[in-house]
């Protein structure tokens, strides 16, 4: 606090501080996402990826909280940072995943120019891009009213109603999937020869 | 307003680029997977950022929706790894290059 009176004494308004340090921790936030992506990618383990991967998830449901969708963030942490990644833990710890080798090889470099160019893309999208803004109604004043997951779940079951029961199907076909692709019996494949 | 729009779209594009990083160069299926989520999340923070600046809900279904879609699919494609491995007793993509089981 004593540095927020600080940062007041230079004839800056309450706001105008507040504001700032919103924007920073946002920036900051930001920053450590694209870190943890970047430990994803790079870590030669692969428990080591998953925890950097939790550590993306949680900073981008933070990220969300920042931009008022509290029911998303929840269910971010829920469903990705609980469900998904317990999953990946588990055939993790089932398959015993070696550390990998890490030389740099022809298609290491075309794989990392392909990636440079479809970045310098995004960003030329970013900056010439015009497209017009369809403004909507629910303004974060609605939101603050009536609550993030009302809000959402008025909007889900009145104009959303079709993806949502598609979605539910999916759910099924995933699930029947994945019980018939266990029950199936499996002969060793033979040998290969050639490598 | 906090951070412009400019911001959510670098962080958006970078994890993006990051992840599709991850899923050309490395070799291990589970870090491919983990990268693919990577780039579905990426998705959902530009989706919700954009309901955000302007105002509308439905930015945010479409993230409602694309996280039950990549959750069935996690699911699915675990399962099938777990199928190679117990046929094959290996995990690495350059070897995985025929279809039959």
């Amino acid at each position: 606090m004593e540095f927020l009176d600080q940062l007041l004494s230079f004839n800056l308004d309450r706001e105008t501080v507040f504001g700032l340090f919103e924007q920073s921790i946002v920036f900051i936030i930001g920053m450590t996402a694209i870190l943890a992506s970047l430990g994803v990618v790079l870590c030669a383990t692969p428990i080591y990826s998953a925890l950097y991967l939790i550590g993306n998830m949680v900073c981008l449901a933070m990220l969300f909280l920042m931009f008022n969708a509290e029911f998303l963030a929840a269910v971010q942490v829920v469903v990705y940072a609980g469900a998904v990644m317990i999953l990946f833990l588990f055939i993790i710890a089932l398959l015993g995943a070696k550390k990998e080798g890490r030389e740099f090889s022809f298609q290491n470099f075309m794989g990392l120019s392909f990636v440079g160019l479809l970045f310098c893309e995004l960003l030329m999208a970013m900056m010439v891009g015009k497209t017009r803004p369809v403004e909507g109604k629910v303004t974060p004043e609605v939101i603050q009213q009536v609550g993030s997951a009302k809000a959402i779940g008025i909007e889900l079951f009145s104009n959303h109603i079709v993806p949502f029961e598609l979605a539910s199907l999916l759910l099924l076909v995933a699930a029947v999937g994945i019980i018939s692709l266990a029950k199936f019996t499996y002969k060793p494949m033979r040998k290969r020869t050639r490598t | 307003m906090i951070m412009g729009a400019e911001f959510v779209l670098f962080v958006s594009a970078a994890v993006f680029s990051i992840g599709a990083l991850g899923f050309v160069v490395r070799k291990n299926p589970l870090v491919m997977f983990m990268s693919v989520e990577l780039m579905l999340n990426a998705v959902n923070f530009l989706l919700v950022g954009y309901s955000n600046f302007l105002n509308s809900l439905d930015g945010q279904i479409f993230a409602l929706i694309i996280m039950t879609v990549a959750a069935a699919e996690v699911v699915v494609g675990l399962a099938i790894i777990l199928t190679i491995f117990r046929t094959r007793h290996e995990l690495d993509a350059d070897h995985i290059d025929v279809l039959k089981g």
